[in-house]
């Protein structure tokens, strides 16, 4: 995966940009800087989802997001929630979730499962697209520290056992080193990469 | 939010509801017997004579039949192109400043010049019919599912984004579960709405439906007929929505219980 930014412009402001970052398969990268600095911004260009932006995306990696909230489908059950948007099958679906603790909950809506139960699903349903490169954003941003910690653990555990890469947003400088991935700090205005 | 088993008749409001019911049969023979005229002011016993009637000569579900069938057509009709045109004009922001003003237009339109013109120009036949019928339903359709668009979750639309979710799954598994609750409200507002405009619509050129019975019964001035139609069908209806409307209503809404 690579993305070279000339520019984006965000309300008649440039807010980031020229820079340059490319991710492989089994790189991490955390992106860091204060809020509204852009990171988010950025790993939304990077995932597509935002493409009014001056540059060029390429690479063929499949990438998967973990958003900030859960981002789940209240009205499907938990098992469902994997399978649904990552056409992944059941089996796949159930053998995640055990993998994040969830063995059980398959049958449940989302709003019977606790925030952590949450969250832990948006994890499972992310590895389920079996990505080259996982994208977060501030996944662990609004969690109490032993949720934040079981977060990280789990998040590694799968990152080490798919080989996958990883794009982490965040603002916290110690969650870099916790999950072994190469810190870039992003500042100025319009922000650029600092290394 | 979550509601231990109860029965029915447990329910809160059941009994004052049963009462004013009550109250209302007793007004109706009070009237009754003070206008003395049977003709004019049956009373309710005479009116109930009659629904016998035309349920055991089988008239009831004949015309009942036509008139339900006129009203599922029309009521499908006016479901699926308003939920299109309220798909399409709260998701586009062009789409809205075009269509909008022919959807004020068209709200503002009385039923019976739209019932009126289908006749002339499409024929006195069944389509023009459901045509008119649907007509008159679809812009307020439009309008409710329109208001539930704009309130999509852009979450939602991210997450499925991301995962490229294919456009028939976005809208079988993301949309459509959100407007649920704006369709369920369209439905009833509309089957409700529909069902009287069917009515006129057989009153002013149809050959059988509960609508020309009144018409025929209204031209020999038979109070007590009329009435008995009219209730039979009330029924027929608040059964559909009994039965039918709110039991999936409630499915469609189990996901927002707590436990299940």
């Amino acid at each position: 995966m690579r993305i070279e930014l000339n520019e984006k412009v965000f309300g008649g402001r440039v807010i980031l940009g020229p820079l340059a970052l490319e991710v492989e398969r089994g790189q991490r990268v955390a992106l860091l800087g204060p809020s509204g600095i852009g990171k988010s911004t950025l790993l939304r260009i990077i995932a597509g989802l935002d493409r009014d932006f001056d540059g060029r995306l390429s690479g063929d990696d499949r990438l998967a997001v973990v958003f900030q909230e859960p981002v789940l489908l209240p009205w499907r059950k938990a098992l469902d929630n994997i399978t649904i948007p990552t056409g992944c099958d059941t089996a796949t679906a159930r053998d995640l979730m055990a993998q994040v603790g969830l063995s059980g909950h398959e049958g449940q809506f989302p709003r019977q499962m606790s925030l952590g139960q949450q969250r832990r699903l948006a994890l499972a349903r992310a590895f389920a697209v079996r990505p080259d490169i996982l994208l977060m954003d501030e996944p662990f941003a609004s969690l109490d520290a032993e949720t934040a910690a079981r977060m990280i653990g789990l998040t590694l555990e799968l990152l080490e056992r798919s080989g996958a890469g990883l794009i982490h947003v965040t603002h916290d400088t110690g969650e870099p080193a916790r999950l072994a991935a190469r810190p870039l700090r992003l500042g100025g205005s319009p922000a650029v990469l600092l290394g | 939010m979550s509601k231990s088993r109860r029965y029915p008749w447990q329910s809160p409001g059941v009994v004052p509801g049963l009462l004013s019911l009550l109250a209302m049969l007793l007004l109706w023979i009070a009237v009754a017997w003070l206008s003395d005229n049977p003709r004019m002011m049956p009373p309710p016993f005479e009116v109930a004579a009659h629904i016998r009637q035309i349920i055991v000569s089988g008239e009831l579900w004949h015309h009942a039949g036509m008139t339900l069938f006129r009203v599922l057509a029309s009521f499908i009709l006016a479901m699926l192109v308003g939920l299109v045109l309220g798909l399409w004009m709260g998701r586009s922001r062009g789409a809205d400043h075009w269509l909008n003003p022919g959807l004020v237009i068209a709200l503002n339109v009385p039923a019976l010049v739209v019932i009126v013109l289908a006749y002339i120009w499409i024929g006195l036949n069944e389509m023009a019919a459901i045509t008119a019928v649907a007509l008159n339903k679809i812009p307020v359709v439009t309008v409710m599912i329109r208001e539930g668009t704009r309130a999509l979750r852009p979450d939602l639309d991210d997450m499925a984004r991301a995962f490229r979710m294919s456009p028939l799954d976005r809208l079988r598994h993301v949309v459509l579960p959100q407007l649920a609750p704006h369709i369920a409200a369209a439905a009833r507002a509309g089957i409700s709405l529909i069902w009287k405009i069917v009515l006129v619509v057989e009153f002013l050129g149809r050959s059988n439906g509960v609508g020309f019975k009144i018409h025929l019964l209204f031209s020999s001035f038979n109070v007590a007929g009329v009435l008995a139609w009219a209730l039979a069908f009330v029924a027929v209806m608040l059964a559909i929505d009994l039965f039918v409307l709110r039991p999936w209503e409630a499915r469609a809404n189990r996901w927002r219980r707590d436990e299940d």
